[in-house]
């Protein structure tokens, strides 16, 4: 089959690799209609992840059909038509239990390699690096997924795959951000970050009742975008001061909760590299570190923090005083995508949620190295890439089907 | 801690001959490095960087001898013996909490044959009669050790412990205590395992890299156990049947 594999930094390439196969009985092979780049799959991109291989197929978003399940598969058959959740987890553990999903206890095999750098460790999540177990990624023709049972979502006949492929990542990682804000009526929730997390963040708050959304950045057509699709007001924070600007609109208070859709652009471990990383992460994003340090000044007494931009490492000058003297809440951490999936499903196929909507480019997998390219660069006003694995540039392939058919 | 009479007992087991001064693992590592010695030698000498090449080859012959008859000159020049040094035991301690009652794990635990399962190190075990066990190890760099083990404690569903006994490669003993989590959480396992590595400098420095290895071994070997106990088996990240 053909995938997007990583051969170094600002390298990737379509290469042709064996097709994955049922290895433990909880296993599904799913043939993939749609894939997507993330955000955070330009951190392997820029060569900041420690624990990348070359050869490693990338993605963490993709949706598509069942063609071969495990023995020990109960819940779904051949045919099915799933969304795959990016994070994976075994669904026994004390943290699956709780619905701590991405917190998972077994579903990294090399869970040791973050255990150095933080005490303890989250699950596995799709083609997301060694350090993080090590799994082959979506953006390929077809992909093993374990505990099958646990962690796919059917989607319901007649609703096509580009509804919901956010629905594996971007937009439960938005919804998570704006649930853990406790939303008030009359609230105003601040969004720094119009990404598609951001977008998806702002969506979600407007959907749990927040009074005002304002998103927060500095390319216009994400602004623009936050504006048509959430109804946000926005500011740039390349020509404001945005603390006080935020000050200004709410009446001296500040936005009741503020939440940090940027982070920090590097993933630590435990192994050596780790420092270098880090270092050079820092010195590159400078500007995003600050954004924290905005969200911890501007938000009011009493508020929520709440975190779900990657951050990794370790930061200078956090203003811990602040969120003392202010008796700020603080909430961070990947995704429950699991626990929000069958809410978040019925509000897509209800049409009260568009998550499609900020999809601004659609191209087949073969085209990947440029929209890494595109997408890393922000050209062509480029917010969310979809790849295609069964369209093909060249000559169509026998059994293709065409994306979002039902 | 335990009383010496162990190490006692196994520092006289070591007596062989009085020529060999090189104990067992340093041995090893004699055999290994000077192998490795040998072959960088030979490299250098294939691109022409003669007087380097052979003055690695002549160091690693020299290690090869050593760790093949266990007898070093320089060792011997300068008074070090490092079979017939007593020394202090290096500890490893690992905890991991798994869902299932402590009972349980104990039984998984309490089949010995289990083992070599979830510790990556372990070959084989096999249990030899009701308190005794034979085991096999595989290192790094391919090197293997076995020992004859026998059962000290066995207090069904709270405590196991082990020691090595008669000429073991590397002497060691182990515990293994199963407690009731809080709050339903399962079992907390703890496993304290202690090396008893032969003397000498490079003796410890060896034992001390041998410790760095297997203190992380020992922690992925209890996140393995955990998955094998808690999902049935490994969790893997294998995209196809090997």
């Amino acid at each position: 089959m053909r995938a997007v594999c990583w051969h170094g930094k600002h390298d990737v390439r379509v290469d042709e690799v064996a097709d994955p196969q049922i290895v433990s009985k909880g296993d599904v092979i799913v043939k993939v209609a749609l894939t997507c780049i993330c955000g955070s799959d330009l951190h392997l991109y820029n060569g900041y992840v420690p624990t990348m291989k070359k050869g490693d197929i990338m993605g963490h978003e993709f949706v598509g059909e069942i063609v071969e399940a495990g023995s020990g598969v109960t819940r779904f058959h051949v045919g099915d038509r799933v969304i795959v959740p990016f994070p994976i987890s075994c669904g026994v553990c004390w943290y699956c239990k709780r619905e701590l999903w991405s917190l998972c206890d077994n579903s990294n095999p090399n869970s040791w390699m973050l255990e150095h750098l933080y005490g303890d460790t989250g699950g596995g999540i799709f083609g997301y690096s060694h350090m993080y177990g090590g799994f082959s990624g979506g953006q390929a023709e077809y992909v093993r997924v374990p505990f099958a049972d646990v962690g796919l979502e059917k989607i319901p006949d007649g609703v096509p795959y580009e509804q919901v492929v956010l629905l594996t990542d971007v937009c439960p990682t938005g919804y998570q951000a704006a649930d853990n804000c406790n939303i008030n009526p009359g609230d105003t929730v601040a969004v720094w970050g119009c990404g598609p997390v951001g977008l998806m963040a702002m969506m979600s708050a407007r959907h749990l009742g927040a009074e005002r959304v304002i998103g927060i950045d500095r390319f216009p057509e994400r602004l623009r975008m936050a504006h048509s699709q959430c109804r946000a007001e926005v500011l740039n924070y390349e020509e404001v001061d945005v603390a006080e600007a935020l000050q200004n609109m709410t009446g001296g208070r500040g936005p009741d909760s503020c939440i940090d859709a940027v982070g920090l652009e590097a993933v630590g471990t435990g192994i050596e590299g780790v420092y270098d990383s880090v270092k050079q992460a820092l010195r590159l994003e400078t500007d995003r570190a600050s954004a924290l340090r905005q969200l911890t000044k501007a938000c009011r007494k009493g508020g929520t923090l709440s975190i779900v931009g990657v951050y990794s490492g370790f930061i200078d000058k956090f203003p811990m005083g602040a969120i003392f003297a202010k008796g700020l809440t603080l909430h961070a951490g990947q995704a429950h995508v699991h626990k929000y999936l069958p809410h978040l499903l019925k509000l897509v196929a209800d049409q009260q949620l568009n998550p499609s909507s900020i999809i601004t480019h659609r191209l087949p997998l073969e085209q990947a190295p440029g929209a890494y390219k595109t997408f890393l660069n922000k050209q062509d006003d480029c917010i969310k890439i979809v790849l295609n694995p069964q369209e093909s540039t060249g000559t169509a392939r026998p059994g293709s089907e065409e994306a979002g058919a039902a | 801690m335990e009383s010496s009479e162990t190490e006692h007992s196994q520092s006289r087991e070591w007596r062989r001959e009085k020529r060999v001064n090189v104990g067992p693992t340093e041995r090893k590592a004699s055999v290994i490095g000077g192998a490795a010695l040998a072959m960088s030698g030979l490299r250098c000498i294939s691109k022409q960087n003669y007087a380097s090449g052979l003055a690695m080859m002549l160091a690693g012959g020299m290690f090869l001898y050593r760790g093949q008859t266990g007898h070093c000159g320089i060792y011997d020049a300068m008074g070090v013996d490092t079979v017939h040094t007593r020394n202090s035991a290096l500890t490893i301690e690992k905890a991991v909490t798994i869902g299932l009652p402590p009972q349980e794990v104990y039984e998984f635990w309490r089949n010995l044959e289990n083992l070599p399962r979830f510790m990556r190190h372990l070959e084989s075990v096999q249990v030899t009669g009701v308190r005794t066990s034979h085991w096999k190890a595989v290192g790094p760099g391919g090197i293997s050790a076995e020992w004859d083990a026998e059962m000290m404690e066995d207090t069904p569903g709270q405590q196991i412990s082990w020691h090595s006994v008669g000429e073991a490669d590397v002497p060691n003993k182990g515990s293994v205590e199963f407690k009731e989590a809080p709050g339903h959480r399962g079992t907390e396992v703890k496993v304290t395992i202690d090396y008893y590595p032969p003397g000498g400098g490079a003796g410890r420095a060896a034992a001390k890299l041998a410790q760095g290895i297997n203190a992380q071994q020992l922690e992925e070997d209890l996140k393995r156990l955990k998955q094998i106990l808690e999902l049935g088996e490994e969790t893997t990240a294998r995209r196809t049947v090997e």
